[in-house]
């Protein structure tokens, strides 16, 4: 870095008024005795944006916090700060450089909407059952591993899309007999601590499935072949194809992003069976079902859905989606018993961030995550530092979150069963 | 009362056992059985303080091998980095304490022996053996190591204050997770993944009753992780017993029903976490100094799985329990290291013991709630006592509800 002073004094300085802006808006608003469920939040945003000139106001009117007070001081504090980084490392390629911005976006952007597809799989779980599920990475990575083995050991040649169907539904029912036989005792109220309960027990299916995987098929990396391949395309002419440019395992945008067929595939994936999953929460009736369970448990099992079937259904389709995502990842990654832990530790990120049980905040926090990854892989002066650092960042996402706002961004209050009480 | 006595010479038997073991066993694979003896009673400490944490407190905490990454990384760091030297070396930062200076080596990271050295060796080779310097002392690292770890347990008690359940356990996960990749990362002056070297834990060898222990005799460490263990237990079975066990599970059961009843809450959530931080910070340092290497690894997600099966398969709400639960699965795990035959199929258990165990915590946890070991020391202890839960209070009143 050039100039490291301008950045690190500009970050003590944010730093210092946000923490400032936190416990004094609070204070403020608890005084007049106003809702100070999202003051902090606010305080800090708008100290770390603005410094003293934005709290004083905040701090003697108290308005009512409003979706435009929650939403622009964070982004203006992300923009102060990135000036702050430009002017402090004008050589940085993620400064001067804007087809390595482009470029970054773009992957930042793919990986996310991957990701928040797997944390839709554990909102829908955790909504419905009031469980974060510590073994949502192994189904991601069981889905890549059967699809593999499917694909390219046991049926080489087999067409991947039915492989990939084989996959999920191994994961549907998997998810569906452990339901059955390690989580229906949760429902009952007989046992203390549900939660704690399901933590362990998923805790537990998580670190059997990765040794029983690791001791059938191995501790080497595996990695699948790819499953389509891009047509040829020139455009605008075959000459100059400025616009986009296909090779069969790349597509290239304007000469400057370059994507790879896997990551494109996955993504697109992701996002049909993602509006799939809408029409089916919201057109078929046992969607509608999971729904209202989500809402008020004791309400649904008066209005004749089977809240026990639902749960069923939940884990089973939590658990399918994340599989999924690695059947189409096992094609981009190489595939170990131990891939699952890095996609679940992102997952639980993206799951607090958008809000724990919130089907829109899944996707917004995976694209947040995925963009802020590549700022951070991008920009960082040392890359070999910026490399170590990445199971860090979307952790620094999650702590900041639980710390200002525990109930993430699209967040709600639970009505019932065990979920929501913190 | 009887049964009360039957237990207490049981746990007299059992610490006896402990204590004679070294001397009577004679077998070739001494070594073998006494390190993984050591790992136990390693494993023994984190258990129980996890099941004082997590069974008694309430707070699912993932973060415990973190603590314990702390305590043995700044007893590492602070070997690493400190020594004592009667001559400045006026090459490094140095500070003069009466006739000795106090010379703090520069992080210089990973390097090769032929590359450039840190600061004390280039003064050492200059000095070329006239000068002696002295290495900090083990036991003042691991007093650090105890110290940050009950540091960093008060900043997380107070950071967790209103986080439950779930969030919780997210929170903590996220603070070991980047703990890991910070020390991962700063290569500079943790050494990454290539891991720091500490001194032994009696790099003079010690004498104790006429006999005199190599510094790599196992039996000193041996005894020092045992009292480890003892020490720990005692402090946490005096403290489950005292007011404060009581004032501790009333905040598991109930928060808002304790605090009204006129229990501090903050004050003994955050106790509990220092406490039991400060007993894993401890641990690490000196399971550090045993191992002599120790590698961000060590933080990993898996080690802390290990520890959090073995203290719900001894029992999570008894701290004896979970810690004899983790002597009796660390060493059946270590014996399970071996491979034999079905027919024509080998098994290799060295993967498959793991499986086995995996499957062991599922029907635990499903089965038997309190786990396999904590019932027997209550059947002794209190059989005579109705155990009392709130969910059973519940359940009864739920059927007495049915029958009205």
């Amino acid at each position: 870095m050039e100039f490291p002073h301008i950045f690190w004094w500009t970050f003590a300085w944010m730093m210092f008024w946000a923490v400032t802006g936190s416990i004094a808006i609070r204070h403020a608003y608890l005084r007049r005795d106003l809702d100070t469920s999202n003051a902090p939040f606010v305080g800090a945003m708008l100290g770390a944006a603005s410094g003293p000139l934005g709290l004083i106001p905040l701090y003697l009117n108290t308005p009512t916090i409003t979706t435009r007070l929650m939403v622009a001081p964070p982004l203006a504090a992300v923009s102060v700060l990135m000036i702050a980084f430009g002017f402090a490392d004008p050589e940085n390629f993620c400064v001067s450089n804007g087809s390595f911005i482009a470029s970054q976006i773009v992957n930042g952007l793919i990986i996310g909407i991957i990701y928040g597809f797997m944390a839709l799989g554990l909102t829908l779980i955790f909504s419905i059952l009031g469980v974060v599920s510590f073994a949502h990475g192994e189904f991601y990575m069981i889905g890549g591993m059967i699809t593999y083995f499917l694909t390219a050991v046991w049926f080489p040649g087999m067409n991947p899309v039915i492989a990939i169907s084989l996959a999920c539904l191994t994961a549907f029912v998997l998810g569906a007999v452990f339901e059955r036989m390690f989580l229906t005792p949760m429902y009952g109220g007989k046992i203390d601590r549900p939660v704690e309960y399901g933590i362990l027990v998923t805790f537990g299916l998580a670190f059997t499935i990765q040794y029983f995987v690791q001791a059938t098929a191995g501790a080497n990396p595996l990695k699948a072949a790819r499953y389509f391949d891009f047509p040829r395309i020139r455009l605008p002419t075959s000459a100059d194809p400025w616009l986009i440019k296909t090779s069969r395992g790349n597509m290239e945008l304007f000469d400057t992003v370059s994507i790879s067929n896997p990551r494109f595939t996955a993504a697109v994936m992701c996002i049909v069976v993602f509006g799939l999953l809408l029409l089916f929460l919201h057109r078929t009736w046992q969607g509608k079902g999971l729904r209202a369970v989500s809402q008020d448990r004791e309400a649904a099992a008066i209005a004749g859905i089977n809240p026990d079937r639902m749960n069923m259904l939940a884990f089973a389709l939590g658990g399918m989606i994340a599989a999924l995502a690695g059947a189409m990842l096992v094609q981009a990654f190489s595939w170990l018993p131990q891939v699952g832990a890095i996609p679940a530790m992102r997952s639980f990120v993206i799951l607090v961030l958008g809000g724990l049980g919130s089907v829109p905040g899944a996707f917004v926090g995976g694209v947040i995550v995925g963009l802020f990854e590549a700022a951070g892989t991008g920009c960082l002066p040392d890359a070999q530092k910026a490399a170590s650092y990445i199971p860090a960042y979307g952790m620094i996402i999650l702590t900041l979150t639980l710390l200002l706002r525990p109930t993430g961004l699209f967040g709600r209050r639970f009505a019932s069963g065990a979920h929501g009480k913190f | 009362m009887t049964r009360e006595r039957i237990l207490q010479a049981a746990g007299l038997i059992l610490v006896g056992f402990f204590a004679i073991f070294p001397f009577v066993y004679t077998a070739n694979d001494y070594p073998f059985v006494m390190h993984v003896l050591t790992a136990c009673f390693f494993y023994a400490v984190l258990a129980s303080s996890w099941s004082m944490l997590a069974g008694y407190a309430g707070q699912f905490s993932f973060g415990h091998m973190g603590f314990t990454g702390i305590g043995a990384y700044t007893t590492a760091l602070f070997c690493h980095y400190f020594y004592l030297s009667p001559v400045p070396t006026e090459l490094c930062t140095e500070f003069q304490f009466g006739d000795q200076y106090l010379v703090v080596v520069d992080a210089i990271g990973v390097t090769s022996s032929t590359l450039t050295q840190d600061c004390l060796r280039q003064a050492m080779t200059i000095w070329n053996g006239s000068v002696e310097i002295t290495p900090m002392p083990v036991w003042l690292g691991i007093t650090l190591g105890t110290l940050m770890g009950g540091l960093f347990g008060l900043l997380i008690g107070l950071l967790v204050l209103p986080l439950r359940a779930a969030y919780l356990a997210l929170f903590t996960l996220g603070f070991s997770e980047i703990l890991r990749a910070a020390i991962s990362a700063e290569i500079a002056i943790t050494r990454g993944q290539a891991g720091i070297e500490l001194p032994y834990l009696f790099d003079a060898g010690i004498t104790l009753f006429g006999h005199h222990f190599d510094k790599t005799d196992k039996l000193p460490p041996y005894f020092v992780m045992l009292f480890l263990l003892l020490a720990c237990l005692a402090i946490m079975v005096w403290l489950a017993k005292s007011k404060f066990g009581l004032f501790v599970r009333a905040l598991r059961e109930d928060q808002d029903a304790a605090a009204a009843l006129g229990v501090n809450t903050t004050r003994y959530k955050i106790l509990v976490f220092v406490l039991t931080s400060m007993m894993a910070a401890a641990a690490g340092a000196v399971m550090a100094h045993y191992i002599r290497i120790i590698t961000p690894n060590n933080l990993m997600i898996l080690q802390m799985s290990l520890v959090v099966a073995m203290a719900v398969i001894g029992g999570v709400e008894s701290v004896v329990a979970a810690a004899i639960g983790a002597i009796a699965i660390n060493f059946v795990l270590e014996l399970l290291r071996n491979s034999f035959e079905i027919g024509p199929i080998e098994v290799d258990m060295t993967i498959w013991r793991l499986v086995v165990f995996g499957v062991l915590l599922m029907i635990t946890l499903r089965f038997f709630r309190n786990g396999l070991i904590a019932p027997a020391i209550n059947y002794f202890l209190r059989g005579h006592v109705a155990a009392e839960t709130v969910a059973k209070r519940t359940a009864a009143m739920g059927d007495a509800e049915a029958e009205t």
